[in-house]
């Protein structure tokens, strides 16, 4: 085996006993002190209607379900935007991704609300859906436009605080019994997500990953540029749609659960790609999932451990891991690449 | 040996008409060079001909058939390029690269089988890139770097090979190495060669057959003995005779 191929395999290794190990911690930590006998017997055997199970089942597992699973499409979502903008720091939330599908998401919410109307997961994932893909839009007009990778990351950063903005005008104005939640949602957070959420999630999420995973070859040629890739006999154009419908409905499954999440769709692809030493899609797709999982269930058991009983939103400790990430790749960046 | 590439009153240009009825026929083991000024639309003939174009009007063949009814992966196996652009690929060794020419011929997740990868190691052999072969693609100079992208170019296993001013920004030493490799192809794989070039000592001394390209116009065309003479050259780049003497010298 070459060196490549046991890097890669120590790495998966890695990834995988930490996802389970996270998840695990996520279920065993909280502010309700349940032990680990009480754990086991709740989880394998139907116990009775206790606070404990209550606790557990009904918060903490879809709670922990819903960061991992998230997790994993905010890394993929950031992964294929970089594969689509050749751009190092592209991500669904500094491209105005997360924000377009917040503001959307933040409409259909309050109509529904002045119309005593509640709103299923699908119409939420539809709606979030719909304003990532208006986000992506502008910024793909724009990249048209401009020739540097940093304008269209200044740009997609406008987007995003325009979106924002009317997002809190809209939320203040409406500001109802109903949409009480509204508020914490719109900062990023995975409390109150519910076993339900967590099945349409899964689902959704499963079917864009399988989507992703067969276009691990075609996004290999991609690597050298569009005319190499054409040249191989890869179809640029369906790919290119298929890349951006494929982040945005990644992203878009986030935010319609969790709010914008910062920082872990631009990050987690550049820590895994260092760790892993290959750029190959067959090997990052998968990894990069299970490192966004792993870098969310880890940020969100500190936001809601660290300060407990006050819940620090989660996108302040993504913001903290994941920034100086960011950073790190600006300056190793080659000359002219960013 | 077949005519591997021909081109019937072609009409090349970027929506309105560049350059009209042009007529070539390039034939197996042979290769044609493109000289002229720049802009004078050599690269906008070679990018019609490998399909980035839509061409305006007449028709290729590939091998006999009309470039039309050949599918994008048929097409592939068929003709490969070298362009002008720099990739700037990342994490990616100089066999990976080579390793992307096996794409048209692999599975639907790209596992290179045992005849892919014996294609790509003689691809590295062939243009001499044993020794970086495992290097990060980033860390080789400019040089080495474009015999890189000819082995993945070759390892695609085309008949026809069409290079954009490859040598370019090439020290004379890479420049000659380049080009006899690229002899050798012709040579050897039998594959038809279409390439432009500025350097034009090389030119004159590795076509078998070379067209010059002017304003949007064929000037000339024929075999380099009857094209690198000096009132050609000097008509086809503007240059007037007594700097032609003082400076090339020929």
């Amino acid at each position: 085996m070459s060196s490549r191929k046991i890097r890669c395999t120590i790495s998966f290794a890695i990834l995988i006993l930490l996802t389970v190990f996270v998840l695990c911690m996520n279920i065993f930590i909280g502010s309700a002190d349940i032990q680990f006998s009480d754990v086991m017997k709740i989880i394998f055997s139907d116990s009775a209607n206790d606070t404990a199970a209550n606790i557990l089942l009904k918060i903490r597992i879809p709670r922990a379900l819903a960061a991992m699973i998230l997790g994993g499409s905010l890394a993929l979502s950031g992964y294929l935007l970089q594969t689509f903008f050749h751009n190092p720091i592209a991500g669904p939330f500094v491209l105005g991704v997360s924000s377009g599908a917040k503001l959307t998401v933040a409409l259909v919410m309050i109509f529904a609300a002045s119309r005593f109307l509640t709103i299923n997961s699908a119409v939420m994932i539809i709606a979030a859906f719909v304003g990532s893909l208006l986000s992506l839009g502008f910024v793909l007009a724009v990249s048209h436009k401009v020739q540097r990778m940093s304008m269209l990351v200044v740009c997609g950063v406008m987007i995003s605080y325009i979106c924002s903005a009317i997002t809190d005008f809209v939320v203040t104005f409406a500001e109802d019994s109903d949409i009480v939640n509204l508020h914490n949602w719109s900062m990023g957070t995975f409390s109150g997500t519910t076993m339900d959420n967590v099945k349409v999630m899964a689902v959704v999420v499963f079917i864009s990953f399988i989507g992703t995973f067969l276009l691990s070859k075609p996004i290999g040629a991609y690597r050298l540029g569009e005319n190499y890739a054409q040249n191989l006999g890869v179809k640029i154009k369906p790919l290119r749609v298929a890349l951006i419908l494929l982040s945005g409905l990644f992203s878009a499954c986030v935010t319609a659960f969790a709010g914008p999440v910062s920082f872990v769709g631009i990050a987690v692809p550049h820590i895994i790609r260092a760790m892993f030493k290959t750029s190959k899609p067959i090997v990052l797709i998968p990894a990069c999932f299970l490192g966004g999982s792993v870098f969310c269930m880890v940020c969100d058991m500190i936001a809601r451990t660290a300060f407990a009983p006050t819940e620090l939103s989660i996108s302040t400790v993504t913001a903290i891991f994941g920034a100086p990430v960011v950073i790190i790749v600006m300056l190793h960046g080659k000359k002219g690449e960013i | 040996m077949e005519n591997a590439v021909t081109a019937e009153n072609l009409t090349v240009g970027y929506k309105k008409p560049l350059i009209s009825d042009i007529c070539f026929n390039v034939q197996g083991g042979k290769i044609m060079t493109l000289i002229g000024p720049n802009g004078s639309g050599k690269s906008t003939i070679l990018k019609t001909l490998s399909g980035y174009l839509k061409k305006l009007g007449g028709s290729v063949f590939f091998d006999g058939v009309n470039a039309e009814r050949v599918s994008e992966n048929d097409k592939a196996k068929m003709l490969s390029v070298l362009l002008t652009e720099r990739i700037n690929p990342e994490l990616m060794t100089c066999r990976d690269i080579v390793e992307t020419g096996r794409y048209p011929y692999t599975g639907h997740f790209g596992k290179l089988s045992k005849t892919d990868k014996e294609a790509v190691q003689s691809a590295i052999d062939l243009v001499e890139i044993e020794a970086f072969a495992d290097c990060d693609f980033s860390a080789i100079s400019d040089g080495q770097r474009q015999r890189v992208m000819l082995a993945r170019a070759i390892c695609q296993e085309p008949k026809i090979l069409i290079l954009d001013e490859p040598t370019s920004y090439l020290d004379i030493h890479h420049k000659i190495m380049f080009l006899e490799t690229v002899r050798k192809l012709a040579d050897e794989k039998g594959i038809a060669i279409i390439m432009s070039m500025h350097e034009l000592d090389f030119a004159e001394k590795i076509s078998d057959y070379t067209i010059c390209v002017k304003n949007g116009e064929i000037t000339h065309n024929g075999k380099p003995d009857d094209i690198f003479k000096d009132n050609i050259i000097c008509e086809l780049f503007d240059i007037p005779e007594e700097l032609y003497s003082k400076y090339l010298i020929r």
